[in-house]
């Protein structure tokens, strides 16, 4: 077992502050839904509605949305969230159910929350970052 | 099982499910008890600073509880079952994490956080390879967001050690706090314990996992020149813990100290004077 306990004989930092670190970039993410037909289009289209509910940026442009699938007019979506602890949690994923609900031609979705892989920068789009950009956020 | 397999939630046998249930209530157990207490320190910290840090860790182990107890949802237990209807003797943390902070004692606040993470680092490296998806489907993420809690935790150490009363208070916490950080490594039922490993839903033995926490606690504490309780066996070679080491109740089987009895009361009152039948959530649905 390899464990990496920072080593207590370095010079300690003492006002350390955290690095917002760019994470490794990751095939196939941020999905965005671009090549997806017929009623999988139609959910995506739903999705990019959808605001981070702190930022005014899609949640597909923020990288939320790992992948959709619509099978016997049942959604299945797969989505993570920024942060463990998001107080926000709730509210975004009723809402992510309500408006794929809500598509002509879709008949039950599946919210599944998944973890991995994690979160980062790296999986926010090129207009995602004009939108922060714009909101006054370096990215 | 065999390693490389991978268990289906869905269809999870008798053992299984019991495994899965004492796994995840041990690990969110802890965290959502352990958060619980920091938020003792909101607007009470020594500086604003510490202050947003401890909040801060305080919401990161809020987050990394709800991630546990989701784990839960597939063998049908619920947030309202796993905390707020949950008879408190069925909690399974350990009994570090309930303890009371004595008033103002800002090194015990750091001092239960670095023995602390540095268990809960080794536990979820013991769960990176878990037969259990969801399980696994975690870790990166909960790993990611604690990697600075162990910093924090000894910045403040070597500045606490750093002068007589700092190092006297720690010296006091330590000789409280230890004994219930040993129950850290005490299984839930021994019996259920073996399963979790034989099953792959964690790859490390409390004992092995226990034994590499006192590789890396014991020297960092005593190079802060504190002093830690006494092994258990004279004559063993290397630091021997033995069962008149740990406290009278150990946590993770059920039981626990009053502190635990006042601390749920504390923390389901005003669910229970709301006649809450669920949490309450930020905002109605949007219309």
């Amino acid at each position: 077992m390899s464990s990496e306990i920072p080593d207590p004989t370095d010079d300690a930092t003492p006002c350390a502050y955290t690095e917002y670190n760019e994470g490794k970039a990751v095939p196939d993410l941020p999905a965005t839904g671009e090549d997806a037909e017929g009623l999988e289009a139609a959910v995506w289209d739903a999705l990019y509605e959808i605001e981070d509910p702190e930022m005014p940026i899609s949640i597909v442009d923020l990288g939320l949305i790992y992948g959709v699938d619509v099978t016997d007019e049942v959604a299945t979506v797969d989505m993570t969230l920024t942060y463990s602890g998001c107080p926000a949690r709730d509210m975004l994923l009723d809402e992510v159910e309500e408006r794929v609900e809500a598509v002509d031609g879709v008949d039950g979705t599946h919210l599944r929350l998944v973890w991995s892989p994690e979160w980062s920068l790296e999986m926010v789009t090129d207009q995602g970052r004009e939108d922060l950009t714009e909101f006054g956020l370096a990215v | 099982m065999s390693a490389g397999e991978v268990l289906d939630p869905d269809d999870l046998d008798e053992r299984e499910r019991t495994a899965l249930e004492h796994l995840c209530k041990r690990l969110g157990d802890d965290e959502f008890v352990l958060a619980e207490r920091y938020t003792e320190w909101q607007v009470r910290s020594p500086s604003l600073e510490s202050d947003l840090a401890l909040s801060n860790i305080a919401q990161d182990e809020l987050g990394h509880a709800r991630l546990w107890y989701d784990v839960l949802d597939d063998v049908g237990l619920d947030e309202e079952e796993l905390v707020y209807e949950r008879d408190p003797d069925t909690f399974r943390h350990s009994t570090l994490v309930e303890q009371p902070f004595p008033e103002g004692d800002w090194a015990d606040a750091i001092l239960r956080s670095y023995l602390y993470d540095v268990a809960e680092k080794l536990r979820l490296e013991a769960l990176e390879e878990s037969t259990h998806p969801k399980i696994a489907d975690r870790v990166g993420k909960i790993q990611g967001e604690e990697e600075y809690h162990l910093e924090h935790a000894q910045n403040w150490l070597e500045r606490l050690a750093d002068g007589e009363e700092g190092t006297a208070r720690l010296q006091d916490a330590l000789d409280r706090l230890f004994p219930h950080a040993l129950t850290l490594f005490e299984p839930t039922d021994p019996d259920v314990e073996d399963d979790i490993v034989e099953l792959g839903l964690r790859t490390a033995t409390l004992q092995d996992m226990g034994e590499e926490w006192l590789s890396i606690v014991l020297p960092f504490l005593e190079s802060l020149d504190l002093t830690v309780p006494e092994g258990g066996l004279a004559e063993a070679d290397g630091y021997a813990v033995t069962g008149e080491m740990l406290p009278a109740v150990r946590g993770r089987d059920g039981s626990h100290g009053e502190a635990w009895d006042e601390l749920f009361e504390d923390l389901t009152n005003t669910y229970r004077e709301l006649e809450r039948d669920r949490p309450t959530k930020i905002m109605e649905k949007p219309e």
